[in-house]
């Protein structure tokens, strides 16, 4: 076994290491220097496209249509993707591994999950007319340069809003580079344009002349944390600067008369310069590391490193990891490499492995810690097993020591190693792969179709399975030729008893390979009636869709069918459908009661609901300002109405209230006072109070109000106009229809005590004491006192008495003396 | 009182502070200063919960309302915020008035302001500058949820690139600490008249909340067809959960096991309101539901003219949620009724009959204590003592002010001729004998021109009680109404028709309406409930004058709804009430559920509904209950009203509630759609038109 430690290269006063990931990447007769090359983040696919510019061999028409390749980064072809139209400009990746592809004309392609399908946006904001230049990407978006200088920001994919930056000068831009969102102070993305001999810093508002004076710059290099900037100077010099421009940190003078092909950081401390088959590292200090290589060299940056691709290898460069420089460097006295050292020993049964552990004992845990972080640093197994027995030693000698890190090391090993096997090519680093997150290793597993390792991982870590089921069948259902039923049963019965299935996503994907009859089949399996009504509705099967929306309870999924119903289906055929569901029926009735009259007239007429009918003419009548157009509603109404017999209350209703209206306007002619909106009542009050009896008792005998009704009214009327004269003849009469008592107490409350007392004597049907209580009421205590005296109450009288004032007193004390002797 | 029951399985002021914490977070996404514009009726509802001051720390500059259409371009961002769910609201089957279109409408009116006033700024100032001024930021958060309809329209309308849209999942909110309200205005009207069932739909997503949080109920109890549909959607929702919660990233193990019963809460009751018409219509003898009935409490608030309550301005009046910044107009004062007032718990359950010696009593002990103020030989830490309770002092004394003035202008109000009447019939049929001099009295009531609402209320708790009025003297008090108070109340008729409150006795099946009689059974046998339940209860004090029983809260008469709570909850009490009351009935039975009340509950109409809940996972439940098992707090039960609460019937439920804690430390909760009221029963169906207007 090799030593860990001979890759490793100290560059000034650090060591880097190049691990040798894959061989035989490409095949021989791919010309990488044709290719324009862009890999995803955390050691993700790679997609490789020819390089429009240059020259290429004719190799017969087939391959002449341009495509785009994704490899794994063992040089396993994933998918390739045929690109019709459009010129590509740029190739980017986002975190999530979605594939961007950008055209001269502005058009982004989003091919997420590295399928075939993609989502298409443009960039606007003159991107068409200039085309665009070149594009810069991030972890979740990226800047636009177009060909007038014009810079177009877009910071999500899910719902892409292309964005101006500031206006930069024009002028040829040499090169340029952005620093991501997270790492800028304004939390927007910042671009640098090298322009002439300085850079100007673009954000979203401002464009900022930094005031250089040593360009042109050939190439601009921001760091994975934004906080340095890499500059090629014009004569062959690397600059390394503070992104806020104000401390310069290294230089480094590479010797070479040709700018390099490319620059890109190395994690946060190094430089990398690329030309054809060498590549200079540059680091702290300016001291740097040549390599030399057979072929085409391409540079893929990441996060903690980077990756080296040619023809025949994948390397990946990085700064060895602080545990295992502690570990591993030459002479290192450190507690671990001593651990290191005994377990070594151990194996060869010398006793002398117990000495060194009792040298370190002090820093024993520390020791183990260091050989645990550098067993997930390490990419050969071998060493990966010889640092973890070490750790399992130094623990085994301590008392006490929580052994977490160590198991979760050991599973995270194992997953690492099989996702690094080279079918499947994702030779993460153990930073990498923290950084991805567990979940979104499954998924890129899952796009790569490896489910059955990532059941395997997912049941390993225990996580959730049924996305990977899902597209599985969803794979299923895109590539296989099986008949239809057999399709569905296949699945159906795989995922049988599997919790979480979503049946919609797997029936969607059957929608999308034109398969409706397979589609309608799976969704039947969907429990969420949400996510089957749209698809329905877009396979066409829309009564199904209404009646799994009504199931639902929703009524939101239910207006959505409806209103696509609606357009779709002509009015006829559209009150079909919904005239067997009561539902839906009630909220059209609602809905369109708002808005849509003539819709809902149809509605009744096509369901013979004449009353509902009849009443809605009735509403439109009562919106009628004009007297003729309201009369016509209300005659449509009542003519609705008129043959069926259930309805003839209605009928008559009806017909009155246009009697009511017009003997309304006659009234208004002759008496110029507005009548039309009252009711029969208020118009027989109002001609009352304004004396016109006659009319009133006209309008009475018309409408056959109730002789009580009409009492009532007047004595309302006659109140109100304080007409006391005519109360005082009224009291004459003989009957009342109402009694006396309502006139009493009318009178009374409208303040005339005098003319109230006329009415007591007539309540005949009132007790004694309630007719006192009246008297009272009107402040004539003597009149009670005599009713009374006819009752012979004498406990009345005395409670009268202690009412009275006055002369008053002595009149009750006479009638109580009147009542004392009969009593004795 | 009210207050003190703060239940410890549901704790409202957790929802409380969600709420608050997703507006707040929401607007906050927005950065910088903002106008926002909102829909009226959600207003108040958020002022439930958040003040506008704490709205102004987030950066709100100014507020409109929706419906005003009168929005100003004067900050960058513009929130919108209204409701996207309601049928009614995003009427666009047909219609084109909508929240969506209202929105789109304010965006495209903002836009073109805009690009005529950068027009005249652009000759001033560089234009480079002026252009990048012009672009608006908008926002529009639905509530509760965007929905698919929102979405396709506000696509048709081209708004939909332009405008961040998010959504305010708003649920419950709470009105008191034992009383979960949903707010929807118009959710009897939907449910009732229209037919629309997305109150249904919100009680359930709400509902469903509930029981992510808490468990699921393991029993879930109901009365009427409402009722059923409600707790089938429950259902329903559970499975559709099983697979959300497992293709949702976010998500924890722990809820991918699925839901189990929660140890907590003891069951789901549901009531359907369709259930019990007549306690809904009935006058509301409480000082709350008095409140309500005269002066329209709506969230928590009552509008009062200001010359009731004397000019002194009282602290605890002033309009305490800012939503609504526009000048109260110098008539009206809001006045704010819930549990932060001083008096207010004491008194808002209690019959309006006891208030005033209540408020006597109230009086007098403030007056003694002031008395001990003036008292001479005070040492200092005495006069420490009364100092620091100086404040709470002061805002009793401004509350028994405030509630003084409020109770005699209701007793001027019950005192009225008219109401004494309206009492008489009420009480006639709720008693249910049978008596011409009803009819009588209505037919005066209607020729003396009493406000439409209480002849309708009375001629509807006739209808509902007695399952129908004979035609002819339907037909004979139809159109005594339309005479006295205009022919368009034909389709105020029809209306209460099609919300079976006012039926011809034959037609009471629901043939005219091929909605309603679907299931169950048609009608209720008013007779045997009455006597099985005891909906009649003659002495309702007790010899201390203490209340007795539930039927307080209407003077005698006991709500249907709060009974069939009671069937569940206190069996045995109902079972020796009943047999007091001379019902033949079989011996008293325990058991979960209906249990020894099924054959009232067969007489009673609509569906009847029992399920029993259990985790899908035995063993996780089991586990669950173990992990729990030491915290065994007091068992919860929820009684949820589909179609309103009144407030009579809330105060009885306290009343129960309370018996409960005493007996065996259960407690109530009580969810709802809205709160109702008889008066707003009828202004349901009440045509608002004239002719000639």
């Amino acid at each position: 076994m090799s030593k860990p430690t001979a890759d490793w290269e100290k560059v000034g006063d650090r060591f880097y290491r190049k691990t040798q990931l894959y061989t035989d990447v490409f095949d021989q007769d791919l010309e990488l220097e044709n290719y324009v090359i862009a890999g995803a983040p955390y050691s993700g696919a790679v997609a490789l496209y020819r390089d429009e510019d240059k020259l290429h061999a004719y190799r017969g028409t087939q391959t002449a249509k341009p495509t785009i390749d994704i490899f794994s980064c063992a040089g396993k072809l994933i998918r390739s993707l045929n690109i019709d139209k459009g010129i590509v400009k740029a190739l980017g990746w986002s975190e999530d591994e979605t594939l961007l592809v950008v055209t001269n004309d502005g058009t982004v392609r989003c091919y997420h999950n590295l399928q075939n399908d993609f989502t298409p946006f443009t960039l606007g904001h003159g991107a068409e007319e200039h085309g665009v230049r070149a594009c810069r990407f991030w972890l979740s978006g990226f800047v636009a340069l177009l060909n007038n200088n014009a810079l177009i920001a877009v910071t999500r994919y899910d719902e892409p809003r292309p964005k101006l930056l500031a206006t930069p000068p024009s002028g040829d831009v040499a090169s340029w580079a952005i620093i991501p969102p997270a790492y800028t102070l304004s939390r927007s993305v910042e671009v640098l344009l090298a322009t002439g001999k300085t850079i100007y810093v673009v954000d979203a508002s401002e464009c900022e002349d930094r005031m250089l004076e040593n360009g042109p710059f050939k190439h601009i290099a921001v760091s994975p944390n934004g906080n340095f900037i890499a500059l090629y100077t014009d004569d062959s010099r690397v600059w390394v600067i503070s992104s806020d421009f104000q401390n310069r940190l290294s230089e480094y003078n590479s010797r070479v008369k040709t700018p390099p092909k490319d620059m890109q950081w190395c994690g946060n401390n190094a430089v990398v310069l690329a030309w054809e088959d060498e590549v200079h590292m540059v680091g702290p200090n300016g001291a740097a590391s040549k390599y030399f290589y057979d072929s085409w060299v391409h540079l893929i940056a990441d996060t903690d490193g980077i990756r080296i691709i040619t023809n025949d290898i994948c390397e990946f460069l990085q700064k060895v990891p602080d545990a295992s420089e502690e570990t591993f460097r030459l002479g290192s006295t450190s507690p671990a490499s001593v651990l290191i050292d005994a377990v070594d020993l151990l194996e060869k049964k010398s006793p002398k492995a117990d000495d060194n552990i009792q040298l370190i004992r002090p820093n024993l845990d520390e020791a183990v810690d260091t050989c645990v972080k550098a067993a997930g640093q390490e990419y050969s197994i071998h060493w990966q097993k010889q640092l973890l027995k070490a750790a399992s030693y130094g623990k085994s000698v301590l008392d006490l020591f929580n052994s977490d890190d160590f198991v979760d090391m050991c599973e995270t090993l194992r997953v690492l190693n099989a996702v690094r096997f080279y079918e499947i090519g994702l030779p993460l680093s153990y930073e990498q792969y923290m950084r991805l997150t567990p979940e979104r290793l499954i998924q890129r597993l899952v796009n790569r179709q490896e489910y059955l390792l990532a059941l395997k991982v997912s049941d390993f870590l225990r996580l959730p399975l049924n996305k990977i089921y899902v597209h599985w069948a969803r794979q299923k259902v895109r590539s296989s030729n099986a008949d239809e039923e057999s399709i569905c049963k296949d699945i159906v019965h795989r995922l049988d008893g599997k919790r979480g299935i979503s049946f919609e996503e797997i029936a969607r994907a059957a929608y999308d390979e034109g398969r409706s009859k397979l589609a309608i089949e799976l969704l039947n399996n969907e429990p969420r009636a949400g996510k089957q009504v749209p698809l329905l509705l877009s396979v066409g099967e829309e009564s199904l869709a209404l009646d799994k929306a009504i199931e639902s309870g929703d009524t939101d999924l239910v207006f959505y069918v409806l209103l696509h119903l609606k357009k779709k289906l002509t009015l006829a055929n559209f009150f079909r459908t919904i005239n067997t569901r009561s539902m839906a029926t009630a909220l059209v009735e609602a809905s369109a009661a708002y808005g849509d009259r003539e819709l809902l007239k149809d509605l009744y007429y096509q369901d013979d609901r004449r009353l509902d009918g009849s009443n809605l003419l009735l509403t439109e009548a009562l919106k009628q300002s004009d007297s003729q157009h309201r009369n016509d509603k209300l005659k449509l109404a009542s003519k609705l109405l008129q043959d069926s017999r259930e309805h003839t209350f209605q009928v008559k209703a009806i017909d009155e209230s246009q009697r009511l209206l017009r003997i309304q306007e006659v009234f208004e002619k002759d008496l110029g006072e507005s009548f039309v909106g009252l009711s029969v009542n208020e118009t027989i009050y109002k001609l009352i109070k304004s004396g016109n009896i006659k009319r009133s008792q006209k309008v009475q005998s018309e409408f056959k109000v109730a002789e009580k009704t009409y009492w009532w009214i007047r004595l309302c009327a006659l109140v109100s106009r304080r007409d006391w004269r005519e109360l005082e003849e009224m009291s004459k009469t003989r009957k009342s229809p109402i009694g006396w008592e309502p006139f009493f107490n009318e009178i009374l409350g409208a303040g005339n005590a005098k003319l109230a007392s006329l009415y007591i004597p007539k309540c005949t049907s009132l007790t004694v004491p309630e007719r006192i209580e009246m008297w009272i009421k009107c402040g004539l205590i003597t009149k009670g006192a005599e009713e009374a005296l006819k009752a012979k109450d004498i406990s009345s009288l005395e409670m009268l008495k202690n009412k009275a004032t006055g002369n008053a007193v002595h009149e009750i004390e006479r009638m109580m003396a009147q009542l004392a002797p009969s009593r004795r | 009182m009210a207050a003190s029951q703060a239940s410890q399985a549901i704790n409202t002021q957790d929802i409380t502070d969600k709420s608050r914490r997703d507006l707040l977070l929401l607007l906050e996404a927005v950065r910088g200063k903002k106008n926002l514009v909102i829909e009226k009726s959600l207003a108040s509802i958020i002022g439930l919960f958040v003040k506008f001051s704490t709205l102004q720390e987030y950066g709100v500059d100014k507020l409109f309302f929706l419906e005003n259409h009168n929005v100003d371009s004067s900050q960058r961002n513009i929130v919108f915020l209204a409701r996207g769910e309601n049928a009614r609201v995003v009427r666009t089957v047909a219609g084109t008035y909508d929240n969506c279109t209202m929105i789109w409408h304010r965006i495209n009116s903002i836009t073109s302001q805009i690009s005529i006033a950068s027009l005249t700024e652009a000759e001033q100032i560089r234009l480079v500058r002026s252009e990048s001024k012009i672009d608006h930021d908008f926002t529009v958060i639905w509530v509760p949820r965007r929905t698919l309809v929102s979405n396709l329209v506000l696509e048709e309308h081209g708004v939909l690139g332009e405008a961040n849209i998010t959504e305010l999942d708003l649920q419950f909110v709470p009105l008191e600490p034992d009383v979960l309200s949903l707010e929807l205005e118009d959710c009897f009207s939907d449910l009732i008249l229209r037919k629309d069932p997305t109150p249904i739909f919100a009680a359930a997503r709400s509902l469903m909340g509930l029981q992510k949080q808490h468990g699921l109920f393991p029993r879930i109890l109901g009365k009427g067809d409402n009722a059923k549909k409600l707790a089938d959607l429950l259902l329903r929702m559970r499975s559709e959960e099983d697979v959300n919660a497992s293709s949702d990233p976010s998500n924890t193990y722990l809820t991918s096991f699925g839901l189990t019963p929660s140890s907590t809460i003891e069951n789901l009751i549901i009531i359907d309101r369709e259930v019990d018409f007549p306690t809904a219509l009935a006058t509301q003898l409480t000082y709350e539901g008095l409140l309500d009935e005269v002066f329209s409490v709506s969230h928590n608030q009552a509008e009062v003219d200001s010359s009731i309550l004397g000019s002194a301005p009282a602290p605890s009046t002033q309009p305490q949620n800012g939503t609504s910044p526009a000048p109260i107009t110098a008539t009206k004062r809001k006045v704010q009724l819930d549990s932060s007032d001083k008096l207010y718990p004491e008194i808002r359950n209690v019959n309006f009959a006891t208030i005033g010696p209540l408020l006597n009593r109230t009086a007098k002990r403030l007056q003694s204590d002031q008395q001990n103020i003036h008292a001479p030989n005070q040492s200092i830490s005495d006069l420490k003592s009364f100092v620091s309770k100086l404040p709470s002092y002061q805002a009793e004394q401004a509350s028994l002010k405030i509630h003084t003035s409020l109770a005699e202008e209701i007793s001027k109000f019950t005192k009225a001729e008219t109401f004494r009447r309206v009492l008489e019939v009420e009480q006639t049929l709720l008693i249910g004998s049978e008596g011409s001099t009803v009819h009588e009295n209505i037919e005066e009531l209607i020729a003396r021109d009493t406000p439409l609402p209480t002849v309708l209320r009375l001629l509807c708790l006739e209808s509902t009680l007695s399952n129908g009025i004979r035609l002819r003297e339907l037909d004979n008090f139809k159109r005594q109404i339309l005479q006295a108070y205009g022919y368009q109340h034909l389709l105020t008729l029809t209306s209460l028709q099609k919300m079976g409150l006012l039926v011809p006795r034959e037609a009471n099946r629901g043939y005219l309406n091929p909605i309603a009689g679907s299931a169950g059974m048609g009608a209720t046998d008013w007779n045997f409930v009455r006597q099985r339940l005891q909906l009649w209860v003659d002495e309702v004090e007790d010899e201390t004058g203490k209340d007795k029983d539930i039927a307080y809260v209407f003077s005698g008469y006991a709500p249907l709804s709060v009974r069939l709570v009671q069937a569940v909850l206190q069996k045995s009490y109902l079972q020796t009430l009943a047999t007091a009351g001379g019902a033949a009935v079989a011996p008293a039975t325990t058991g979960a559920g209906w249990k020894g009340f099924d054959d009232v509950l067969a007489r009673i109409k609509g569906a009847t509904v029992d399920v029993v809940q259990k985790g899908s996972d035995a063993d996780a439940s089991h586990a669950r209950k173990t992990l729990r098992g030491n915290k065994e707090g007091p068992k919860t039960t929820i009684v949820f009203f589909v179609g309103g609460v009144t407030f009579a019937e809330i105060a009885a439920l306290r009343f129960v509630g309370e018996q409960l804690k005493e007996a065996g430390g259960r407690q109530l909760v009580m969810a709802t759609t809205g709160i109702i009221s008889g008066k707003r029963v009828a202004d349901v169906a009440i045509e608002k038109g004239t002719f000639g207007s």
